[in-house]
């Protein structure tokens, strides 16, 4: 029954967003494509917002809370963990409009798909390495941050799976700050069948790793452990009784 | 060192890198469409891969041909046949 409820309140707001949203979209898809996917990802920030925060309250409640320094640039990639499908919409709660790397089906997604293009979202299964990289690197120079979640498919449990090392590559090649960020209690939210149950969500943004401390590091893969090391411990101490 | 054993040193990779099911793990799977790996995973994988056959692959060409696990089983199956000292490095491992 509840998740009967969700996808019909989900649906219902996504319907009058797509109402209230429909002139500025076609205002956006007539400036320049930067522009434009700057744009778009603002709209899908506020519509991310709108579901998480409205759509699904108070069944499903969203906390936010950032342990970085209140000063810290925005600029970089942010490497997420990810527990289920509703990641890419919590990730909204940083109020930041994140260019999302995915991995191939969201693209297809009927509407979903068409906004994610809109916004320059980054198909890993369709670009190679260096027009991944490309891309992420034309992102950065006009100050957009890039979210990333290096586990890639979701753990659908409260597992961290091994984190693949290219975003880290990435980030030491583009001499790229790297911001870690973890969400937690979202792993029944929705389950690996979509079904959702009701919870709380904790998202926390964490202090970034500058450029200079990454290089440090000397390779991706250690870069990527310690990363991974730093959200686990990050995750151990939010689910603390 | 026989053919089999260049396939699971190469099938090891993909269960050690990636959790990859080994029963998934046939050669006419695609490895970006059928086992689920991005553009960005190829640097795991050859790290994986240069780890385990001892070798640097960054410049070889042949490897942007690959396109299923059965190409790429057939990349090491001819190198460590042209470089046998690559076949006795794997069985000291």
């Amino acid at each position: 029954m509840l998740s009967l409820y969700l996808y019909t309140s989900m649906a219902f707001w996504t319907v009058a967003y797509l109402l209230v949203c429909a002139l500025p979209a076609a205002v956006c898809l007539l400036l320049p494509v930067s522009r434009s996917r700057t744009a778009f990802r603002h709209l899908i920030l506020w519509y991310g917002n709108i579901i998480v925060r409205i759509a699904v309250w108070p069944w499903i409640r969203v906390t936010y809370d950032s342990t970085a320094p209140s000063d810290e640039s925005d600029v970089g990639i942010y490497v997420f963990n990810h527990r289920s499908a509703s990641d890419p919409f919590l990730i909204a709660v940083l109020g930041l409009p994140m260019l999302q790397l995915v991995n191939g089906w969201p693209m297809r997604l009927p509407l979903f798909g068409f906004f994610a293009r809109r916004c320059g979202y980054i198909d890993t299964t369709k670009n190679n390495y260096e027009e991944s990289r490309a891309k992420i690197a034309a992102a950065l120079m006009v100050h957009a941050p890039v979210a990333s979640f290096p586990e890639g498919t979701r753990s659908g449990s409260r597992n961290l799976n091994q984190f693949r090392s290219g975003i880290f590559k990435i980030a030491m090649e583009l001499r790229a700050p790297i911001h870690p960020c973890c969400i937690i209690g979202n792993e029944y939210i929705p389950d690996r069948r979509f079904r959702f149950k009701a919870g709380r969500i904790r998202v926390r943004r964490m202090p970034a790793i500058a450029a200079e401390e990454a290089a440090a590091f000397g390779n991706a893969y250690l870069l990527k452990q310690h990363v991974k090391t730093l959200i686990q411990a990050e995750i151990t101490k939010l689910e603390e009784p | 060192m026989l053919p089999e054993d260049i396939i699971a040193a190469v099938n090891a990779v993909f269960v050690e890198q990636f959790e990859i099911d080994p029963a998934d793990l046939q050669p006419e799977k695609e490895i970006f469409r059928d086992l689920g790996l991005d553009s960005l995973d190829i640097v795991d994988m050859m790290v994986g891969l240069q780890r385990t056959f001892g070798i640097s692959l960054r410049q070889n060409e042949e490897l942007r041909q690959i396109v299923t696990l059965g190409d790429l089983h057939a990349f090491f199956l001819k190198l460590v046949e042209e470089n046998p000292d690559l076949a006795a490095k794997l069985q000291k491992k």
